[in-house]
């Protein structure tokens, strides 16, 4: 062992500490793209206190700003995709390059960024394993290593990442912001190259907006990778309304993974801490859990949905995340019953084994034996449930928002998109539906990947045909 | 009780006295007995054997002096005192550290995602309250008590690195972690193959003489209570038949049961003789007793025996054994040798 150390440390990595080496080039990519970070979750933040009646609005609202001067290296100002043909040549944009492959570049190099931090973390592990970890070999490697085997997991994975990717850096990714083109599209002015005149001419962005609607067969019509008639580049064409239907997406994506996230969060917590306690106790506290999310499961999820979205819609707590986080809170509160029935399994069988009971003898208290001692046990079943329920949880805010019930408007979602786009499937404006239609399904398509390809990992000899009625539960919506 | 004290002629207080147990399970369509009406002593620095066949409830009657005793099973009489406290009046966690039990399976005693030193430091901490290093390190001293070998790389790794019976030790030595009075030893060198069963026994024995600990020790191996007893309790279908030292056990049985246990060791019958074994199967007992429960298979019973259920009658200097044959009262059987 001190000798494969010796040669690893002198051929791989030139440095006496590799850990520290690693540190620094982690340190180093966080830094480059810290203002991206720090404005997603500080976002995150300022949009749930700007709904509340809680203190400390101001001050996020003071903190968002000062994000927003941090420099970040990959961002729209470094490669700009927004400028304006001059007769001869375009001015504004990158390289003077068109605005397309202007914003082809940038989307590029911030996945190339964010594939470049996954190298680093998946490196990181690899130096942990091989040179500080006392054990040759753990439980774990295998489950690693059956899952780098499994290429529908992989495949899961990588959609997964890359979705978070687009949540994260979405306002760089987007050809223009949401702010810009949609919010507060009459603020903003544009320069364009007006073909008739032979000039340079500027407009509101508004009223660009006006004339690059997709309705139907109109002329006017943008489809996905074309440009409109004021030179603004379109990934996914435009919508009704004329916006951008890219970054419409683009932002709509992190409400998706937010909610998402927010909602399978509670569950898992709320169905793990009830799974561990039916576990360790059994008898009558068991019993009663049981009737518990047996009543709750006798709910009817829909109709509760319906009900409280409408109910709360006025109020403040409603108005978080454009009611967002009401749908989160009832998506967990019926949503945990499942997992706690598919936890409970696990968790009563790992109850049975001895350690507990050794535990329990030298006088370990409950809290520390759960989670010491049962928890690591059932931790893999809530990867597969959790991300699996994830991609459920998309489909349902996504299905909610189409019928008008989930997301209110203007906010971006992906399902309001489909929504909007839903008059105009059997015309030349297919587009505002379908591609959104397209990556929700390639989206809940990875997380199910995903949680298939931890399961075969945990549990080589689980059956995948066995497990579908109650992981592969799909939108409630 | 008749009047014969469960734990023979001793002077002092015992340590633990387990007194008339009962513990029962609830299932969907009967109760079990597993436990019905067990009484013994231990006393400080002794080790007392608790023996039996599969399903005896020796086991039942171990873990309840730990407050194992997991739903559907409940603790319905008796009492378990220990140092004078009742510990069936949820007493378990005063007591906590002071009887520490070693369990039949070393593999599955240890949680496999922890390292063994992580897992000793563990109840350092609590009952000892030495936290970083110094718990490693009395971690490490631990496991060379136990007698393993390179203890201070042992502590670093995993249950499954370590062998049956080095995890036997850990396990041994994570029980020691506690500093008990009392260590109850729940079958713990059955899953371990004969040689390291005897390593283990020597060290059990070692461990007693240097710090005057309690041994109870359950197993259904007549030789393994021969070779680390003190005193025995035979106990058959919930119920203690016969208790006395172990030398005078071995050498003149008195219950019909013991006698057939003692006669189905192979080795003590001639060479060419067939081993004997006791035919049937231990009932499971489902009610009160109502008769002598090994009846039905020993080859000296009478009609009373279906009858009554035998009360412990003195058979010898500090021993008694529950059988009628040996109760004055009744003379079906006539011999009582």
């Amino acid at each position: 062992m001190a000798r494969a150390h010796e040669t690893t440390s002198e051929t791989v990595l030139p440095t006496e500490s590799p850990a520290a080496l690693w540190a620094g080039i982690g340190a180093l990519l966080f830094v480059v793209e810290a203002g991206a970070f720090f404005d997603f979750f500080v976002g995150i933040v300022a949009d749930f206190l700007a709904a509340t009646p809680l203190p400390g609005a101001g001050l996020v609202n003071g903190v968002e700003n000062a994000v927003e001067r941090i420099p970040t290296l990959l961002s729209r100002e470094l490669i700009p995709n927004g400028g304006y043909w001059n007769g001869s040549r375009w001015v504004g944009t990158f390289l003077g390059l068109r605005p397309g492959v202007a914003w082809g570049i940038r989307v590029l190099l911030v996945y190339l960024y964010a594939f470049a931090f996954a190298g680093w973390a998946v490196l990181g592990y690899r130096l942990y394993r091989r040179e500080y970890r006392t054990a040759d070999w753990t439980p774990r490697d295998d489950m690693v290593d059956r899952f780098r085997g499994h290429k529908w997991g992989v495949f899961g994975l990588v959609v997964v990442f890359m979705f978070v990717t687009m949540a994260v850096f979405a306002p760089t990714l987007g050809p223009t912001t949401v702010d810009k083109n949609m919010r507060d599209s009459y603020s903003y002015e544009i320069n364009y190259w007006n073909g008739e005149a032979g000039e340079v001419q500027t407009t509101l962005v508004g009223e660009a907006n006006l004339a690059s609607q997709s309705r139907g067969d109109t002329a006017d019509r943008v489809l996905p990778m074309g440009y409109d008639d004021f030179g603004r580049f379109h990934p996914f064409g435009t919508m009704p309304s004329g916006q951008d239907l890219f970054t419409f997406i683009a932002s709509g994506s992190r409400i998706s993974l937010l909610i998402g996230l927010l909602s399978v969060g509670l569950s898992v917590s709320i169905a793990t801490t009830l799974a561990l306690i039916a576990a360790y106790y059994k008898g009558r506290i068991d019993l009663g859990l049981v009737l518990a999310s047996d009543s709750v499961m006798a709910m009817p999820q829909l109709l509760l949905l319906i009900m409280l979205t409408t109910v709360l819609a006025g109020t403040w707590l409603g108005g978080i995340y454009s009611g967002g986080f009401v749908l989160a809170l009832i998506f967990a509160g019926t949503g945990w019953t499942y997992m706690w029935r598919s936890l409970r399994g696990p968790a009563l069988q790992v109850s049975e084994r001895q350690w507990i009971d050794a535990a329990k003898s030298f006088g370990q208290r409950p809290r520390t034996i759960m989670r010491k001692h049962m928890l690591p046990y059932i931790t893999g079943y809530l990867l597969i449930y959790g991300s699996m329920t994830l991609g459920g949880a998309i489909i349902s805010i996504a299905g909610l928002s189409f019928l008008g019930l989930g997301i209110s408007a203007p906010t971006p979602e992906w399902g309001r998109a489909i929504n909007l786009g839903q008059d105009y499937v059997a015309t030349g404006s297919w587009h505002i539906s379908l591609i959104p239609g397209l990556l929700i399904t390639i989206v809940v398509t990875g997380f199910n990947a995903l949680g298939d390809g931890v399961r075969d990992a945990i549990d080589p000899q689980s059956d995948a045909a066995e497990e579908g009625g109650a992981a592969g539960r799909g939108g409630g919506a | 009780m008749n009047g014969v004290a469960p734990g023979g002629t001793h002077e002092h207080n015992p340590l633990l006295s387990v007194r008339d147990l009962e513990v029962v399970f609830h299932t969907e369509h009967e109760e079990i007995h597993a436990v019905d009406g067990v009484s013994f002593d231990i006393h400080e620095g002794e080790t007392v054997g608790l023996v039996g066949e599969s399903g005896s409830g020796k086991s039942v009657a171990a873990r309840s002096i730990l407050g194992l005793v997991d739903s559907p099973g409940h603790i319905e009489g008796g009492s378990i005192e220990f140092r004078g406290d009742d510990l069936t009046e949820d007493n378990w966690d005063a007591h906590r550290g002071d009887i520490a039990i070693v369990f039949q399976d070393p593999s599955s005693s240890l949680n496999p995602v922890y390292t063994v030193g992580n897992q000793i430091t563990e109840a350092l901490r609590i009952h000892q309250g030495l936290r970083g290093t110094e718990a490693t390190e009395e971690a490490v001293s631990l496991l060379e008590d136990v007698g393993i070998p390179d203890a201070p790389r042992r502590v670093e790794e995993y249950p499954h690195q370590l062998s049956g019976g080095m995890q036997q030790r850990a396990v041994i030595a994570m029980a020691l972690a506690c500093d008990p009075d009392l260590l109850v030893c729940d079958e713990p060198t059955t899953a371990l193959d004969v040689t390291i069963q005897a390593q283990i026994l020597d060290l059990l024995a070692d461990l007693q003489r240097a710090s005057d600990l309690a041994i109870l020790f359950i197993t259904h191996d007549m030789g393994v209570i021969e070779d680390a007893t003190d005193r025995v309790n035979v106990i058959y279908a919930g119920e203690i038949v016969e208790r006395a030292p172990t030398g005078p056990l071995f050498e003149r049985p008195e219950h019909p049961y013991t006698r057939a246990l003692l006669k189905s060791i192979p080795g003590r019958t001639e060479p060419d003789e067939r081993l004997p074994t006791i035919e049937g199967e231990v009932p499971t007992p489902t009610g009160p007793a109502e008769d002598c429960r090994f009846a039905p298979r020993c080859p000296k019973a009478f009609a009373d025996c279906e009858r009554t259920v035998p009360e412990h009658v003195s058979v010898g200097e500090d021993r008694t054994a529950a059988c009628l044959l040996h109760d004055p009262a009744y003379d079906g059987g006539g011999d009582s040798a």
